[in-house]
């Protein structure tokens, strides 16, 4: 059966191309690119918001797209049971809607952080479901807000779901610290109480070609294909 | 015209008496500030013309070279790269976050407006002694507004360089490069075609940032300068330059149209002067017609430098469609005026011409000048006394000077991996990204020793280029063309001037020899505030490139066990600047003995003999010798925990510079087929070690591998906190 998949662009957007190159590469349906004025959402099995600074950032990062005309449908999609992957900005974005629980702040050096990073899956759901415990991805960042906060209760409520679905973790030959960001309890993606939606501040899409630098971002799109 | 107000404008009175005597009348007020800012050296290179005209800028891949928005040279199968650098030197320093971030922004606007998607960007920056707290302000502000425009637009920045000297404690340095991809057959030049075609204004609204910037970037600055002209650095705003760079390569790749030009340096004089003057044709353009952020007079709108600002031309019945693309893209869109056969530049306002001139007397009579300068005197030959260096006090003394240390602080703060298609991010001999869609890949670095300029202008140019060059040979990437940035303090001074000539026909036979011609770049003199120049800094920014991205060389050690292999000529404990600065402290630039003498032919033999073995897969990885010696590199080929054990007979050449200077490493089971091509080519090379797991030992001396590790990673942050 063919997996068909879209990835919305927002102005601003700048990992749009990068998130339509990554299914193009590793599913076998129509992948379609749609303009954040739509109205309405094609009949598809996987939405990525992607990455970029939608509006420029202002207000605050994803606000501002999270009152686009297409956020309507995306939110009857996730209604339906359909998967959505929110990548970076894209995670502000489903935050912001109240898709997904918490908020992402500020790193917690106030400074932005491209770099490889190494996550590991905590609780398992259709998006890391080919990923062994403890296994160690590579995967890049690019953020400035990635530090991920919620409430106390909100947090009990992640893990009493299990709905944490990355964090992260030491690296070989790394000199840096499991906790890049300030992230409470290392948290670097979480899914909604369903599963079939999932924030993630690494990028997945900049590591799965034979040129980048680890091919460990083909996981998330596979375990969701399996 | 009172004599003040002339000055006032940058203008020399005998300048301003040559646009007397040819208009035979006197000059307006926006027509003087036309003259401020059209005559400066940033816009129309009065010091430096005479000079630069003696560079090779042709060979048969180059497409375009110098005087467009940026050099073009071609891949073939219709790809093309269009690349440039440009400072921004002086705005960082008044105002380090928006002076960096716009520097950025105008870099990748030169990129696109000629129809290329910007696919990298590189950062060559500056600063004095860190133990001051300006230079910390600076450093943070300048990292924090290159990182902040390049990663908001979503361009990948691959690398640069950052160096630390006192020369630059009240000038610091911000070069920044940009490199897009463009189909041939779509390539936009400011050239206008058509009489009767229409002038529009794509963009951001004018306000009253940068008026007068461009001439300030000409300038001597004084101590007391820094608030008064913060006015005159401009605001960036990313996100508009993201919605400006998709609306206009629509617009591009729809054919609407005809030409393009940023509005950079002096805005929108310096666009419509340089599109009328390329096209042989007139502009009249209506000042009440430009898009506002507030009142302005019209002297104001004719200088501001406001950013994210484009003007086009196009065909009238295009206008239409032009209007509902940039609509769709939110982006302000005014039709302003129209191409004339008049050869004028005409601007008018409440319907009164403002300004009304010959091309020609702007663009065609600029100054130009043939400044005295001075040949620096021979060199006294010294011998250093280096009884007291032993190797542990060499390795302390590099690990605690920022120059040697990683700079990931620096390059974490950017975005290197967005775009999907890099290859090699910042902290390697050079960044490489490969062209979208197909398997050719380009690589690039910006290079300048400042010491070896000041040394010998002429020998530490050619000693830059060839740097550059390696760093793009090591990955195996064919080197093919140079932008450059002559960053140098003020040519008033005949010994500057010197710096500058020298420097230039340095870059002149090192570009001759190595057929990597000039194809951009930009001039940034008056670096200096009050009697204290900055050390020549030419930078120069190569572009290298490989057919296929799986023929690249890796920089670092893949294998446990391989040999380590050492290529090139040692300067000597004598002869190498940076080694005698950094290990012995010499300061006086009198003291350093004469740099040795360029070898051409060594260099030459060694590449070719590096892309003979790259051919036949015998090399695992390789990196050149630059600053730090052979140490130095080895330390930056570490990963995933490798470390070397090496011997070499004098310990002083393991941190001395090198000439034509590669480590490689290899199978052991090759040293054999190695030996035989070194041999064959009579390639002086030297066994020196291997590549081993969790251990550095030189000379029989073992140092505490984690120890080394950490200090080379994490120091810098230490030193600049």
């Amino acid at each position: 059966m063919s997996f068909k998949s879209a990835v919305i662009t927002f102005p601003g957007s700048n990992c749009d191309r990068d998130a339509l190159v990554y299914l193009k590469a590793l599913t076998n349906g129509e992948v379609l690119n749609i303009w954040h004025e739509e109205n309405s959402l094609p009949n598809v099995d996987l939405v990525i918001v992607p990455g970029g600074f939608s509006f420029g950032d202002y207000l605050r990062s994803g606000a501002m797209a999270s009152k686009s005309k297409i956020i309507n449908d995306l939110i009857n999609h996730s209604k339906k049971g359909g998967y959505i992957l929110g990548i970076c900005n894209g995670f502000q974005i489903l935050s912001e809607i109240g898709l997904l629980k918490g908020a992402l702040i500020q790193n917690k050096r106030l400074k932005f952080l491209g770099k490889n990073c190494f996550i590991k899956k905590r609780y398992q759901s259709d998006f890391n479901c080919l990923i062994n415990k403890d296994q160690v991805l590579k995967i890049p960042v690019a953020h400035n807000e990635g530090n991920f906060y919620c409430d106390d209760s909100d947090l009990k409520y992640l893990h009493d779901n299990e709905l944490i679905a990355f964090e992260y973790c030491e690296g070989k030959f790394s000199n840096s610290i499991a906790n890049i960001n300030g992230s409470i309890d290392n948290i670097a993606g979480i899914t909604n109480k369903d599963k079939n939606i999932l924030g993630m501040m690494p990028h997945p899409e900049r590591a799965f070609q034979n040129f980048h630098s680890s091919q460990d971002g083909k996981l998330i799109l596979e375990s969701l294909l399996s | 015209m009172n004599e003040d107000l002339i000055k006032q404008h940058g203008l020399t009175i005998d300048e301003f008496k040559i646009i007397h005597k040819y208009l035979k009348r006197d000059l307006s007020i926006e027509e003087l500030g036309i003259f401020s800012a059209m005559w400066n050296e940033h816009c129309c290179y009065k010091t430096s013309k005479k000079w630069l005209k003696k560079l090779p800028t042709e060979n048969n891949i180059v497409i375009q070279g110098p005087g467009e928005n940026a050099g073009i040279i071609d891949l073939k199968d219709n790809d093309g790269i269009a690349f440039k650098i440009e400072s921004h030197n002086h705005p960082s320093y008044i105002e380090p976050f928006n002076g960096s971030a716009t520097g950025v922004g105008g870099i990748l606007r030169d990129i696109f407006t000629m129809g290329a998607r910007p696919i990298a960007t590189l950062d060559s920056i500056r600063f004095g002694d860190i133990t001051t707290d300006k230079t910390k302000y600076l450093l943070n502000g300048v990292v924090h507004g290159i990182g902040h425009y390049g990663n908001c637009i979503g361009i990948p920045n691959i690398g640069g360089e950052c160096e630390f000297d006192s020369s630059y404690d009240y000038n610091n340095l911000v070069n920044a490069m940009a490199i897009g991809h463009v189909k041939n057959d779509r390539i936009f030049y400011s050239k206008p075609k058509t009489i009767g075609g229409l002038i529009v204004y794509i963009g951001s609204k004018t306000g009253k940032d940068g008026i007068h910037g461009a001439s300030m970037a000409s300038d001597v600055f004084s101590e007391d300068d820094e608030d008064e002209k913060r006015p005159s650095v401009q605001v960036g705003d990313p996100f508009m330059e993201k919605l400006l760079m998709e609306g206009c390569l629509e617009l591009m790749s729809s054919g609407l149209i005809e030409s393009m030009q940023d509005m950079g340096a002096a805005g929108i004089t310096s666009s419509s002067v340089e599109m009328a003057s390329k096209g042989e044709v007139g502009v009249l353009i209506n000042l009440d017609k430009i898009p506002l952020r507030e009142p302005l007079s019209p002297y104001e709108i004719l200088l501001s430098e406001s950013q994210e600002r484009m003007l086009a031309v196009i065909e009238p019945e295009n206008n239409e469609k032009v209007k509902s693309i940039l609509k769709r893209w939110q982006i302000d869109y005014e039709v302003i005026g129209e191409i004339t056969d008049t050869k004028r530049v005409v601007f008018s306002s409440k319907n009164k011409n403002v300004v009304d001139l010959p091309v020609n007397i702007i663009v065609d009579d600029a100054p130009e000048y043939d400044r005295e300068f001075y040949i620096p005197k021979k060199r006294k030959i010294n011998d250093f006394d280096l009884t007291n260096l032993n190797i542990e006090n060499m390795v302390d003394n590099l690990f605690q000077n920022l120059n040697y240390l990683e700079k990931s602080w620096v390059f974490n703060q950017y975005d290197s991996t967005v775009m999907g298609d890099t290859i090699k991010e910042p902290g390697q001999s050079s960044g490489i990204v490969k062209i979208h869609d197909s398997d050719k890949v380009i690589g690039a670095t910006t290079d300048c020793n400042p010491l070896y300029i000041r040394i010998n202008p002429e020998k530490g140019m050619e000693y830059t280029v060839l740097e550059s060059y390696r760093n793009l040979v090591c990955s195996n990437l064919k080197p093919l063309a140079i932008t450059n940035n002559l960053n140098f303090a003020s040519p008033h001074d005949p010994n500057i001037m010197g710096e500058i000539v020298l420097s230039i026909n340095g870059l002149r036979k090192s570009a001759s020899q190595l057929d990597t011609p000039i194809v951009s770049g930009n001039v940034s003199l008056y670096n200096q505030t009050n009697d204290r120049p900055i050390k020549p800094t030419p930078v120069i920014g190569m572009v290298g490139f490989n057919d296929n991205y799986e023929n690249i060389i890796s920089n670092k050690f893949q294998n446990e066990s391989d040999l380590i292999i050492l290529i090139g000529n040692t300067m000597s404990k004598n002869s190498s600047p940076y080694f005698l600065q950094d290990q012995l402290t010499v300061k006086k630039v009198t003291q350093f003995n004469e740099l040795i003498d360029i070898n051409y032919d060594l260099e030459k033999k060694n590449i070719k003999v590096l892309y003979n073995i790259f051919d036949h897969n015998l090399v695992t990885s390789c990196n050149d010798i630059s600053r730090g010696g052979v140490f130095l590199t080895l330390i930056k080929m570490l990963q995933n925990n490798y470390g070397f054990n090496i011997n070499i007979k004098d310990k002083f050449d393991i941190f001395c510079e090198y000439q034509a200077g590669y480590i490689l490493t290899i199978n052991k089971n090759d040293y054999g087929s190695i030996k035989n091509i070194f041999e064959k080519n009579q390639i002086e090379y030297q066994n020196i070690g291997e590549v081993t797991k969790e251990s550095i030992e030189i000379n029989s001396k073992k140092f505490d591998y984690f120890k080394i590790l950490n200090d080379y990673l994490n120091n810098f942050e230490k030193i600049i906190n």
